[in-house]
């Protein structure tokens, strides 16, 4: 469904991604892990079209993702819960998940899907009037998962959706990818925490400065000695 | 003293203030319109169900503060009137202004405080009921008690609607715009040039301000494309220059050539180029054409005119107060349903975080430029009754203060909200254009007749006092003081919108304690 073809970025002269390549297929949760400054959240920056990739292609089916500018990009089922949260802070909870929908029209499925991610994160509804600026960093990853998912997108884009979380709201986060997968959203999750992204993802990409080092199913990557020492922390 | 009290004494000390800076019938006009403030203080104070009740609680702070505005009046007539050398009103006005003034405040206090023991929307609608009887009656009432307000209020109302325009681009969209008078200026040039002898065109009014804005906004795309890729401060300086050179280009369009490029220049320049002479026949569209008269000004303007009224004259400010309010009306729908609808979200989303608005699906481009473009347009409005109304424009007009008052006024009201901005536009528009030149007369008459005989004695001393006595001078030091004040005390603007108020103040809505297990 979403194939990135030999992807390389720039950040002026720094190549930042040397060629990348990967497939997310319909209906899986695939994980891109790597340590601090691989790539990651670049690789999901240059999908949403926020960074433009100097050579290689982007598509979504056949669409040329690469083509379109960001707010495009968006209207095309691709939706972003983007690293460090950037959620509307002046904005209420609600505010926040209505501009997630922004790109469609149809009001009652809007109002269907408000009633969704309500139900999936509870919190939210209580704090529904709230600024998102006052919210807590768990409340506040969820309002921006939430967001993302107000856009019904057909591909949802994670970015460390654990950062900074108490282990205990980690887990909590994780089990809801896992339901919002389950409802039909494809995942393309990117993760530090190497051990609990691969314990839900079905397959895996591992990045190194910019290239993809490794790509298998979870299961295989988890045994792989080079992941178990380098990310995974066994020795 | 409890707060209503200290409220009642706060509204009565401003009426006096209004009272002894004009004198006559101001007492009277400034005893209502304080009634007014203290009812609606009161009722929104009041838990009283019962419409006795409720006045029964209230009436004590409206006998001491009618108590405090009628000592205040009868000093104002018995001695500060001789001091500053005005003819003191004669005893049988005196008793019927004050009069009046305690009637219509007692009437309207009570009146205001007794609303609220109705329904929340029964008494919102009688307050708007009471607003546009305020509105209504005003010039007739100035023009009845010989005050002349009006044609100052006009101007005061002029700067809301500019303050109104530039809130879109600053409170909705976020985009520090510093030469905002640029927009008024073209505004105003439109209608010149349209409707004068100055190029004997003479466009109808009512045809010329809708061009007008349309100008003005179309400008507002040009200045908007260049300043994209730019946030903040850049920005805020690249307005600054527009701002800067429009009223510069106005002076200066006073030889105006248009001519067809390809035969004037382009091929000449090629065939110099080869040292071949050319003779070819240059098309002129325009030769020397007077745009806008430069220095001298585009007058005498066209007027409106409507049937029954006949052309607006300006010695009747009446015709010109409702068109002002007319307009004043439309802009504030438009711009309602313009910040509730999809452009006015994608508007504050844009403000709050341009990427993240972008991966909504927002077009950030698209969104910037219609900002721009929408308070240009209001401007426009602005420059065109502005050139009607004074029938006469010069580029100092239009200079960087102008940009700068107006985008205080916003600060002041309170940024994004649209009843702060007017609330802003008129209180400091009245203060400049109203109070200033009132209390230089009160100060100048003070002087003449009371302080330098006094110190006639020190020849010195008495030339200082005398040169320095003006208010008008302190003008601007005035206005940054009371900005400095603002800022320091009230951040958010006097009403301001419910976003600024969380941002600045904190609302009620603390950050909360981290989710804990249990709760998943």
């Amino acid at each position: 469904m979403l194939e990135l073809k030999d992807v390389h970025t720039y950040y002026g002269n720094i190549h930042a991604l040397k060629g990348i390549s990967l497939k997310v297929n319909d209906g899986e949760i695939v994980t891109l892990i790597g340590s601090n400054g691989a790539g990651k959240t670049t690789t999901l920056r240059t999908i949403q079209g926020l960074l433009k990739p100097r050579s290689g292609s982007i598509k979504l089916d056949d669409l040329e993702l690469h083509k379109l500018p960001s707010h495009q990009v968006a209207t095309h089922g691709i939706a972003q819960s983007p690293e460090g949260r950037m959620i509307f802070p002046r904005m209420s909870v609600m505010e926040n998940l209505e501009m997630g929908a922004y790109a469609r029209s149809d009001k009652d499925g809007i109002g269907k899907d408000l009633d969704r991610v309500l139900t999936l994160f509870p919190r939210l509804r209580e704090r529904i009037k709230q600024k998102g600026g006052t919210l807590s960093g768990g409340e506040q990853q969820m309002l921006a998962m939430a967001r993302a998912l107000m856009a019904r997108p057909r591909i949802l884009l994670l970015d460390e959706p654990s950062m900074g979380l108490a282990p205990i709201l980690v887990d909590l986060i994780f089990e809801t990818i896992v339901s919002i997968n389950k409802e039909g959203t494809t995942i393309l999750l990117v993760e530090q925490n190497a051990l609990m992204a691969l314990s839900i993802a079905n397959r895996g990409y591992v990045l190194q400065t910019g290239e993809i080092i490794l790509s298998d199913t979870s299961d295989n990557l988890r045994n792989n000695d080079e992941v178990q020492k380098s990310y995974l922390g066994v020795v | 003293m409890n707060e209503k009290m200290k409220r009642g004494i706060i509204i009565a000390l401003v009426a006096g203030f209004v009272t002894l800076l004009f004198g006559g019938w101001a007492v009277s006009v400034a005893g209502a319109i304080a009634g007014m403030g203290l009812g609606f203080f009161l009722g929104g104070k009041n838990t009283e169900k019962t419409i006795a009740a409720a006045i029964k609680a209230a009436l004590g702070p409206i006998a001491v503060s009618a108590g405090l505005i009628l000592v205040i009046s009868l000093l104002d007539d018995l001695v500060v009137a001789t001091a500053i050398g005005k003819t003191p009103n004669d005893p049988l006005t005196m008793i019927e202004v004050n009069l009046v003034a305690i009637i219509s405040f007692f009437a309207f206090a009570c009146l205001l405080t007794a609303t609220s023991t109705l329904s929340e929307k029964k008494q919102r609608n009688a307050q708007i009921i009471l607003l546009i009887f305020v509105i209504i009656s005003f010039p007739f009432v100035d023009n009845f008690t010989g005050l002349r307000w009006t044609p100052q209020i006009i101007f005061a109302l002029i700067f809301t609607i500019l303050a109104l325009g530039l809130n879109i681009v600053v409170g909705f969209a976020g985009l520090l715009d510093l030469g905002y008078a640029a927009f008024f200026a073209i505004g105003a040039y439109t209608t010149g040039i349209l409707s004068s002898p100055q190029h004997g065109i003479f466009l109808n009014f009512w045809l010329v301000i809708w061009i007008a804005a349309a100008v003005a906004g179309t400008f507002g795309l040009i200045l908007g494309a260049p300043t994209l890729p730019l946030r903040g401060d850049y920005l805020a300086i690249v307005t600054l220059g527009f701002g800067e050179i429009v009223p510069v280009l106005f002076k200066n369009l006073i030889k105006v050539t248009i001519q067809e490029p390809f035969t004037c220049w382009i091929i000449p320049a090629i065939t110099k180029l080869f040292g071949a002479s050319s003779s070819l026949a240059c098309i002129t569209f325009i030769k020397d054409v007077d745009l806008t008269a430069g220095e001298k000004g585009i007058n005498p303007i066209g007027r409106p005119w409507l049937p029954f009224i006949g052309e607006f004259q300006s010695d009747n400010p009446i015709p010109w107060y409702f068109l002002i309010i007319a307009i004043i009306l439309m802009s504030v729908f438009i711009i309602r349903r313009l910040r509730d609808s999809r452009l006015g979200r994608a508007w504050m989303a844009v403000r709050e975080d341009e990427l993240a608005a972008s991966q909504m699906g927002i077009d950030p481009v698209r969104t910037k430029l219609l900002a721009f473009a929408m308070g240009a347009m209001f401007s426009g409005f602005a420059g065109a009754f502005y050139g009607a109304y004074i029938r006469a424009i010069f580029p100092s007009v239009f200079d960087f203060s102008v940009s700068i008052i107006v985008l205080c006024m916003v600060i002041l009201g309170g940024l994004g909200n649209i009843n702060g901005v007017i609330v802003g536009g008129l209180v400091i528009m009245s203060a400049d254009r109203l109070f200033l030149p009132a209390l230089k007369d009160f100060l100048a008459g003070l002087l003449k007749n009371t302080i330098l005989p006094a110190l006639a004695g020190n020849p010195t001393l008495k030339a200082a006092v005398e040169q320095n006595a003006n208010p008008i001078l302190y003008r601007f030091l005035l206005f940054g003081l009371t900005l400095v004040i603002m800022m320091a005390v009230r951040p958010q603007g006097l009403i301001p919108s419910a976003q600024r108020k969380a941002e600045l103040v904190g609302d009620e809505n603390e950050p909360t304690e981290p989710l804990t297990a249990t709760e998943g």
